[in-house]
């Protein structure tokens, strides 16, 4: 009988990334459903387009990342490099670029051309991910980075049509109404917007099926309850005071609408979900998920009221990706709560709160 | 599965029920040389002596005491044998041909109640320095020098937790000896004029609350109580006992002693007991052996010094021998694993565990963040590894990795299966160099 020796300790949590990686996609399967029976075939297009792309350029990396040792003595042939490097690619080089595609493709609109998600998805998972050195080195969300690069390149040609599902006066999503004057909320239903019947990308619109799959990664752990918790919560503090003034100025936009509308509407939840929560780009302390989760959605509140686009939530998402470094520094992040590290969580949504009710009544962003 | 880990699955319900077995004496008896405290020694006896149970047949020095080597068992000593040690080294083991007759030496003899409640706090140090009485937890650490505090102790806990999955040995003790433990707790709370001490006990085993506190209702008055605690792991961690039982937190490298807290293992003080009462060496002691390898899990009563593998036989030898084996001594979160089955059971041994081996596939690291949510001493382990993959010094010096206790749960709560309790020890090694 063999006996192996190891370092301890010897036993280990019933737990995998592949398991983990599953759950994201069983969580995400109730909004691409939703997307196949909103936009059959334009759904079909972007998920064949960024699937592929996004396996391909994994593949490719895991080929030029495993290169066989050098062998002095007997040449080793292409073919020997090519198995080499094949037997390396593993289920989660698979799963973990699928994630992305999938969270990528739910995000475009339906009018996106070929080019556009094909660029898109190349940009997001080169730049976004495989530069950095692949899985878990990344320090931006792959599939925010290439929404964003394609919404800067291409935006001009999105539309956002109508399907036969709904049938609405108004054209243009309901956040692109809001962003002509602060106080349009009256353009779509409440019903509509949490049951996605609205003009927007193929994924996110259907709220529902958003907070179904994120009770799911919540209850399966696959997702931080901390960044969920901390995001929603300030988004709503947020938005009550920007309701509050935009009501104490035009008493004809009720509080509670504007809160639903704003809560329901463009792709502020599936970001919470499914973007924020991505491990890889959030911090690894429990301080430092609150803070980064306020730090989201205050940035999430202020680009929807301010910005020049209408929908702020993927901006919000690249954009404290990039914080986290700096959350993470080694010197200030640490596990227990401490008064230093809840501050910046209170004190950072209060600026932004000044920031915006402030904006709100003197800024000029309704117009009459 | 972002998570922090507090409970480890384990086989302990049915385990802990098995009565402990006493084991045969075997023909041969091995008695270590050095160990992992003392690495000289010298020997007093030469081949061919016969020597008596409990005898003093050598002395063993170690950094800063001398710890006196005892035979276990009365016979011939015939000359040496190297054999594994419980800290993974090969080390040079005393051979004794075991007469069967366990002749006690002359040093062994029992003390009246008088004698003993006349005894000293300095009498306790030197008989437990005599009977080279150690903390039989797996520390090793010698009873003596924790006796020789100059602080006022206030309360004595005693540590029966036994956090680690697999292992029974302390919960079959306290359930078959539990007059002795108080006995030895007596002798404790009289050394140190204290008149507060709690056995701590993992709250879920309701058989061990049942017996004391049954039992402590004789001894009304005398300040010992019955302290549940917490179920999770790393609960049986001093710090985080003190934590749970008195609600001080001691920040690490801090002695508890320094705030009127002394601790120790049931099984050091059954020894204890043993040891003031009779004069006695700790010769016997309890172990489990467990694991999935073994075809039947037992607890047993074995003498120092005995063979592993003859009690891997008694449990009916190894269960499937084709699929390779971990052989570990001490719990499978801490244990320390052996190249071979060749080992001797040495007073510290609280387990013999055999697992059948299994190799995880490491993925790349997700920063899940459940090492950081389950460390116990608040530490980020994640950031330690990537400081050591960077052998940036500074950082793992700012990192604090000495505050790590080794406990593994960072380890065994990875998603990604990395072995990060290795890398938090290479970041111990590198936090020591100036």
């Amino acid at each position: 009988m063999e006996i192996v020796k190891e370092t301890s300790p010897h036993i280990r949590r019933k737990d995998s990334l592949v398991r983990m990686m599953m759950d994201v996609i069983i969580a995400l399967l109730p909004c691409i459903v939703f997307s196949f029976v909103l936009y059959p075939l334009e759904a079909l297009k972007i998920y064949g387009i960024s699937i592929p792309t996004m396996i391909l350029s994994e593949f490719i990396y895991v080929l030029i990342k495993n290169k066989k040792p050098i062998d002095y003595i007997n040449k080793t042939t292409f073919k020997e490099k090519f198995l080499f490097a094949v037997k390396k690619y593993r289920l989660s080089n698979f799963l973990v670029p699928l994630v992305s595609a999938l969270i990528f493709s739910l995000i475009m609109p339906a009018s996106a051309s070929w080019y556009a998600i094909f660029v898109g998805a190349l940009v997001g998972i080169i730049l976004g991910k495989l530069v950095f050195g692949g899985t878990g080195s990344n320090i931006v969300n792959p599939a925010a980075l290439g929404m964003v690069f394609s919404k800067l390149c291409f935006g001009s040609s999105y539309s956002y049509s109508k399907t036969p599902f709904f049938d609405v006066a108004a054209s243009g999503t309901p956040l692109g109404s809001i962003s002509t004057s602060i106080s349009n909320i009256n353009d779509y239903s409440l019903f509509d917007l949490f049951f996605g019947m609205v003009p927007g990308t193929i994924g996110e619109t259907c709220k529902i099926a958003i907070i179904c799959g994120g009770l799911f990664l919540l209850i399966r752990r696959a997702a931080d309850w901390r960044i969920v918790v901390s995001y929603l919560l300030t988004f709503t503090v947020l938005m009550l005071g920007a309701a509050l003034s935009v009501n104490s100025l035009n008493p004809s936009v009720g509080v509670f609408q504007f809160l639903g509308v704003n809560f329901f509407s463009g792709g502020m939840l599936f970001a919470c979900f499914f973007m924020m929560t991505d491990p890889v780009t959030a911090p690894i302390t429990s301080p430092g998920r609150f803070l980064y989760g306020a730090l989201g959605a205050s940035l999430t509140v202020i680009i929807r009221i301010f910005g020049a686009l209408p929908e702020g939530a993927g901006f919000a998402v690249l954009l404290v990706n990039l914080v986290t470094p700096l959350i993470d520094y080694h010197k200030w992040s640490k596990e227990k709560f401490t008064l230093k590290n809840i501050l910046p969580t209170l004190c950072i949504p209060a600026v932004c709160l000044v920031i915006v009710v402030l904006g709100v009544l003197y800024g000029g962003v309704i117009h009459a | 599965m972002i998570k922090k880990t507090t409970v480890i699955s384990d086989t302990k319900r049915i385990l802990g029920q098995l009565p402990t077995i006493k084991a045969d004496v075997p023909s041969f008896i091995y008695i270590a040389m050095g160990n992992a405290r003392c690495q000289k020694a010298d020997l007093y006896v030469s081949n061919g002596d016969h020597v008596n149970c409990c005898q003093v047949i050598g002395m063993r020095h170690g950094a800063f005491f001398d710890q006196p080597i005892h035979a276990t068992v009365s016979g011939t000593f015939v000359g040496f044998e190297k054999h594994y040690h419980r800290s993974g080294k090969l080390v040079d083991f005393i051979k004794i041909e075991n007469d069967g007759l366990d002749t006690l030496d002359s040093s062994v003899k029992s003390r009246s109640e008088e004698e003993i409640e006349a005894l000293s706090k300095e009498d306790v140090t030197n008989i437990l320095k005599d009977c080279a009485s150690v903390g039989l937890g797996g520390s090793s650490f010698p009873s003596y020098i924790k006796l020789q505090t100059n602080e006022t102790i206030n309360t004595i806990l005693i540590n029966g937790v036994e956090c680690e999955p697999y292992i029974t040995s302390d919960h079959r003790l306290m359930l078959e000896e539990p007059e002795a433990i108080i006995d030895g707790i007596r002798i404790l709370m009289r050394a140190f004029s204290c008149h507060d001490a709690r056995i701590c006990v993992k709250s879920k085993y309701a058989d061990l609350r049942g017996v004391y506190t049954e039992l402590l209702k004789r001894y009304e008055g005398e300040g010992i109580s019955l302290c549940p605690v917490g179920n999770y792991y790393p609960q049986g961690w001093e710090l985080e006992m003190i934590k749970s039982a008195l609600g001080i937190s001691i920040p690490p490298g801090e002695l508890p002693s320094k705030h009127g807290i002394i601790d120790f293992n049931v099984s050091t003080v059954y020894g204890i007991h043993q040891n003031v009462r009779m004069n006695k060496p700790v010769i016997e002691r309890d172990i489990s052996i467990s694991g999935d390898g073994v075809c039947f899990p037992s607890n047993f009563k074995v003498r120092v010094g005995t063979p592993i593998k003859t009690l891997i036989e008694k449990c009916g030898g190894y269960k499937n021998p084709d699929i390779p084996k971990t052989f570990i001594l001490g719990g499978p979160m801490m244990g320390a694993s052996l190249p071979s089955d060749d080992c001797i059971i040495t007073k510290t041994v609280t387990s013999v565990i055999v697992l059948n081996h299994s190799s995880y596939e490491e993925e790349p690291c997700i920063r899940c963040g459940s090492c950081v949510l389950s460390c116990p001493a608040d530490l980020l382990p994640v950031d330690i590894m990537n400081a050591v993959k960077a052998v940036d010094k500074e950082r793992i010096k700012a990192l604090n990795p000495l505050k790590c206790v080794e406990c593994g749960l960072c380890t065994y709560s990875c998603t990604s299966k990395i072995q990060v309790t290795d890398y938090v020890r290479r970041a111990k090694i590198f936090a020591r160099l100036p």
